[in-house]
């Protein structure tokens, strides 16, 4: 059965070894085969998905990161802002690693009280927006055309607050979308 | 009614336009200035704007220069006073400088910092909702 076995090299330096397989022709090929086949092409496609989903998420890491390093001294703004702080930015890191593929990953933004501000913005009237500080709870407020609100949710690094996921996903057109893709 | 030193009215009309001079490329997308760019100074509470009159756009950069300092002054987030008070927040002349006006009234939560914090972000978002993004 011709193969080839190639390597994804992960931005962590982590190596793993894929191996691709060429599809059964030919009428003398065994059920085994084909099942080997169509078994191999489902962990092909598992792993193509997570290299994507690493990509997205690692660039989204390293842009807090960068967020961080760019307003790590106080009074970054000229009006007595306090530096980002090192748990908003554990934390922020934590929640992106926790968002489910489907959702759109946000932009983020620096608040002059050491908070992070994660938005996701469809237009300059349909907003969701999350502060990420000290503290293990989220604040939140959003924009719905000419309604909006705000609240605020526990996070316990282990699990987003679904009142949290269902803004996003409400914001972004969620259900739209994947309509949209089916 | 009261005249300041820079010849403005102390009480600042419904339709007057105020800048929110921009300072970090974060602040902003090409959709539209963010919250964030409105947020209030931890120390007293409030958030400094330029009260951008008929002027040319030479003397907003100007004013917006000098406030900047060292800093890069990418832009300017313009929007009316209405706004400001229909987020439920005032703006109130400040000078010297010339020009200059606060906006406050955010709310606050002393027993809550996390909720204070949802609440001025409802504010500030109004308030984006409303603000033109002009680039230097």
């Amino acid at each position: 059965m011709p193969g080839t076995i190639s390597k994804i090299k992960y931005a962590a330096g982590l190596t793993v070894a894929t191996l691709t397989v060429a599809p059964p022709c030919g009428h003398a090929i065994s059920s085994e085969a084909r099942l080997v086949y169509a078994r191999t092409s489902e962990v092909q496609d598992f792993a193509e998905q997570s290299q994507a989903l690493f990509g997205e998420k690692a660039s989204a890491i390293s842009q807090i990161h960068e967020l961080a390093e760019e307003y790590a001294e106080q009074n970054w703004d000229g009006e007595n802002a306090l530096a980002i702080s090192p748990t908003a930015i554990q934390t922020a890191i934590d929640f992106i690693r926790l968002l489910p593929k489907d959702i759109p990953l946000p932009e983020f933004a620096p608040e002059p009280d050491g908070a992070i501000s994660l938005d996701w913005i469809e237009s300059r009237h349909k907003v969701f927006s999350l502060s990420i500080g000290e503290s293990n709870r989220l604040a939140f407020a959003w924009l719905d055309g000419t309604s909006q609100g705000h609240g605020v949710e526990y996070f316990d690094g282990e699990e987003i607050p679904s009142k949290v996921l269902y803004g996003i996903k409400d914001t972004m057109n969620y259900e739209r979308s994947l309509l949209r893709a089916a | 009614m009261s005249v300041l030193s820079s010849g403005l009215p102390e009480h600042i009309d419904d339709e007057e336009n105020l800048a929110r001079f921009l300072t970090s490329s974060s602040h902003f997308n090409s959709i539209m200035v963010k919250a964030a760019a409105f947020f209030p100074n931890p120390s007293d509470g409030q958030t400094s704007v330029s009260r951008h009159g008929a002027q040319p756009s030479e003397t907003l950069w100007e004013i917006g220069s000098h406030a900047a300092g060292t800093r890069t002054l990418h832009g300017a987030a313009i929007f009316k006073a209405q706004h400001v008070r229909e987020a439920m927040l005032d703006v109130l002349a400040k000078e010297p400088p010339p020009r200059h006006a606060n906006i406050t009234n955010w709310p606050t939560s002393a027993k809550d910092s996390d909720l204070e914090r949802a609440q001025r972000k409802e504010c500030a978002l109004i308030l984006a909702r409303h603000a033109i993004l002009l680039r230097r």
